[in-house]
């Protein structure tokens, strides 16, 4: 039994939980995961169901070359091409995972102009400074206004972008000059953030955009619009409210767990509710109640990308990720888990009912037949808070015996937002990114990779992240991470200052030991990713690493992605010239057509290009291998003697 | 953050005034150990440390390799 468990997690508290799932007769993502084969027309992106005449099935032949009669034949019952499915079928991914990013900033855009407002008491500004900066980029005026004031106009241009019709997004200005004009050249830089979402859906309705290339394009104007324009606007809109994260020290793993208080689980992706349920967990009287209770105290706990946003802000430990969010319950030990939206199992509701752990829903957009609902009213967020803390201590006698919490925690340090980053390279007078980009010239630094994305249950869990990871940052690839890959690392232990001695490079591990940071930052939530491309620009634009991102010896990847918020996370990477590897599964390789304009055609037209390998150290070798090779370009390939010029050399050169 | 200045003796000159010490005594303890924002005051600072510090956003006269004459 022990055995099988094994090849399904590299994580020892983990398959201590899957076999105590098994023991309990609990059924788990694990489990379903092995009954249920992918279906092999859907995954490979060849089944259209756009309409009532399909579902239309168009799979290459197996196991011959196909005729070019044959392939005339391969289409829908409406005439649409494999490779038009494909196309259609990648980019409503793309629009689902832009949809999710945006609406998530939405929502941080309507509490925004509340607490601007003075509408929704509890919250405030706590971060001056990127209220400064984000009014800066959208053009509004400082001068002697109140923070209030200001936050109101950034609040009501921030919204207005998302309904935006033409033009384009004003925060595409933050991008490298070069990027911008090439998006402008190519016609993908986005109008509004809704409306590319909603062109995709009208353009792969029946008989509207049939050509795979053209298709693709809007996929990159709706990836571009999620990357540079909803995603990071949640980000930056977050940090004025909840204040810019520094480096804090945090736990991760199901051990963060406490087997004598009252555990509490914060699931999804918003910290809007998260932030006041740890303000609610701290107030005395909530304390009391626990006490009065027979629990000790209460404990925190995240799950996921809520887990990383409180824990950059916070450092509340973190139980887990995205397949570890069924095994938390199973632990016995939990008396809530409160979820909001993304990435959320309709099945943790089934796993509780075995278990006392009560489910609680907060948001009006994601209900679970069975859980409870406990809406989260963002005029009164502190009351929505306290009830749900209360609801979680009140179960805690429901507890039954069968309890087990694996013995299995590691430190990590969190918080590396790019103005930290910034900040920590050069400290308070001259912060930068120059010595950052000082030892990739010199070498010590081969490149940086972004290692983001998901846990999937169709490949073992968090051993390709830790894999790939590792073999980065043995080879002098500094890694930044977000996302589930950021929990698997902490979990790992790759996440402290030690990891560098003991996992990276000679030159990683030299320039970590002077800076006094892990060999792995991170750097947030998926959201945050927009805090990779604001880094990536400053790299640009500090200087000697060329003009524009896809100069840069930069790779990206997601090693076990599963979300289509992964792939427009993805694509808009690529489109902002990064080459980017995904792992597990590739969703467009009915059509070889779609697929190489995406793997080879992309690179000429964005510098960036996507790649798919299964295979963690082959993805990790593919991405080195990018990185040198924009070395190379750079003439930074290989080490140069330094010369000191005196006056006739210089006279010499000019010259010439 | 509080400035210190320091008088100090200049070769060839009397008395110069320079900028004292800015590290903090002491090791950060608690939830703000590392929040390193905090250190800045008034909005003049702040706004003084966008310029500086992320000063390829927002000083006018920084353009990196943006703007060089031979693009890589």
């Amino acid at each position: 039994m022990a055995e099988e468990q094994e090849t399904k997690s590299i994580d020892q508290g983990t398959i201590e939980l899957i076999e105590k799932a098994a023991k309990d007769g609990v059924n788990t993502a694990f489990d379903r995961a092995e009954a249920m084969k992918p279906c092999p027309i859907g995954s490979v992106g060849s089944c259209c169901k756009h309409c009532g005449m399909g579902p239309c099935r168009v799979p290459l032949p197996k196991g011959k070359e196909e005729t070019p009669e044959e392939k005339q034949k391969r289409r829908g019952v409406c005439g649409a091409t494999a490779e038009t499915i494909a196309a259609r079928n990648f980019i409503r991914m793309i629009a689902g995972g832009a949809a999710a990013h945006s609406d998530h900033g939405r929502g941080v855009a309507e509490l925004f102009l509340e607490v601007a407002r003075g509408g929704a008491p509890g919250y405030g500004i706590k971060d001056e400074q990127k209220l400064l900066q984000v009014a800066l980029d959208l053009g509004v005026e400082i001068g002697e206004r109140t923070n209030n004031e200001i936050a109101t106009d950034i609040g009501q241009i921030v919204l207005g972008e998302y309904g935006k019709q033409e033009g384009e997004l004003i925060t595409l200005r933050k991008a490298p000059l070069k990027r911008q004009e090439l998006w402008r050249k190519l016609g993908v830089a986005p109008r509004g953030i809704d409306r590319e979402i909603v062109e995709i859906m009208h353009r792969t309705h029946i008989g509207v955009d049939q050509d795979y290339k053209s298709l693709l394009k809007q996929g990159v104007r709706a990836a571009l619009a999620d990357g540079w324009g909803g995603s990071l606007m949640a980000t930056e809109l977050q940090d004025i409210l909840f204040g810019t994260p520094a480096p804090i020290l945090g736990q991760a793993n199901l051990g963060v767990l406490e087997k004598d208080e009252v555990n509490i689980i914060i699931h999804g992706h918003e910290p809007l509710l998260s932030e006041m349920i740890v303000a609610a967990a701290q107030e005395p009287e909530m304390i009391e109640l626990a006490k009065s209770k027979g629990a000790k105290g209460i404990n925190l706990s995240g799950m996921c990308c809520t887990a990383n946003e409180i824990l950059m802000r916070h450092g509340v430990p973190i139980a887990g990720n995205f397949l570890q969010q069924e095994l938390a319950i199973v632990t016995g030990a939990v008396e809530a888990m409160v979820v909001d939206v993304q990435c959320i199992m309709q099945s943790v509701q089934t796993v509780a009912e075995c278990y006392h752990t009560k489910i609680i829903t907060t948001s009006p957009k994601a209900r679970i037949p069975g859980a409870t609902h406990i809406e989260f009213d963002e005029h009164d967020a502190l009351k929505s808070a306290r009830e749900i803390v209360k609801t979680a201590i009140e179960n805690f006698p429901n507890r039954k015996g069968n309890v087990h919490i694996p013995d299995n925690k590691t430190d990590q340090i969190a918080g590396f937002s790019h103005e930290t980053i910034n900040y920590l390279l050069g400290g308070m007078f001259r912060a930068s990114y120059r010595p950052l980009n000082d030892n990739i010239i010199n070498g010590r630094i081969r490149g940086v990779a972004g290692v983001v994305g998901c846990n999937n249950a169709r490949t073992k869990h968090n051993e390709a992240h830790i894999t790939m990871v590792k073999e980065l940052i043995k080879n002098d690839v500094l890694v930044i991470t977000t996302g589930c890959n950021a929990i698997a690392c902490a979990e790992a232990g790759l996440l402290v200052p030690e990891a560098a001695k003991k996992f990276a490079g000679k030159g990683l591990a030299e320039v970590c030991e002077t800076v006094g940071i892990p060999p792995v930052l991170h750097m947030g939530s998926c959201v945050d990713n927009s805090r990779i491309l604001i880094a990536a620009t400053a790299m640009v634009k500090d200087g000697g690493l060329g003009d524009d991102i896809s100069d840069l010896p930069v790779a990206g990847a997601a090693p076990e992605w599963m979300s289509e918020k992964a792939i427009s996370i993805g694509q808009y990477f690529v489109a902002s010239g990064v080459y980017t590897v995904f792992g597990v599964t590739w969703p467009t390789t009915g059509s070889k057509e779609v697929t190489d304009y995406l793997f080879k055609d992309m690179e000429e037209m964005l510098g960036g290009m996507w790649a798919f390998e299964p295979d963690p150290i082959r993805a990790a070798h593919l991405m080195i291998a990018h990185i040198d090779k924009k070395r190379k370009a750079l003439g930074i390939d290989k080490a140069r003697e330094r010369v000191l010029y005196d006056m006739d050399m210089r006279r010499e050169l000019d010259a010439v | 953050m509080e400035y210190k200045i320091e008088k100090k003796k200049a070769p060839g000159r009397d008395e110069v005034e320079v900028l004292g010490a800015t590290f903090e005594k002491g090791k950060p303890e608690g939830e703000d150990a590392g929040k390193w924002r905090q250190k800045l005051d008034s909005r003049e600072e702040r706004l003084k440390y966008l310029q500086s510090g992320e000063r390829y956003f927002y000083s006018q006269e920084w353009f990196g390799s943006e703007k060089r004459k031979n693009p890589a």
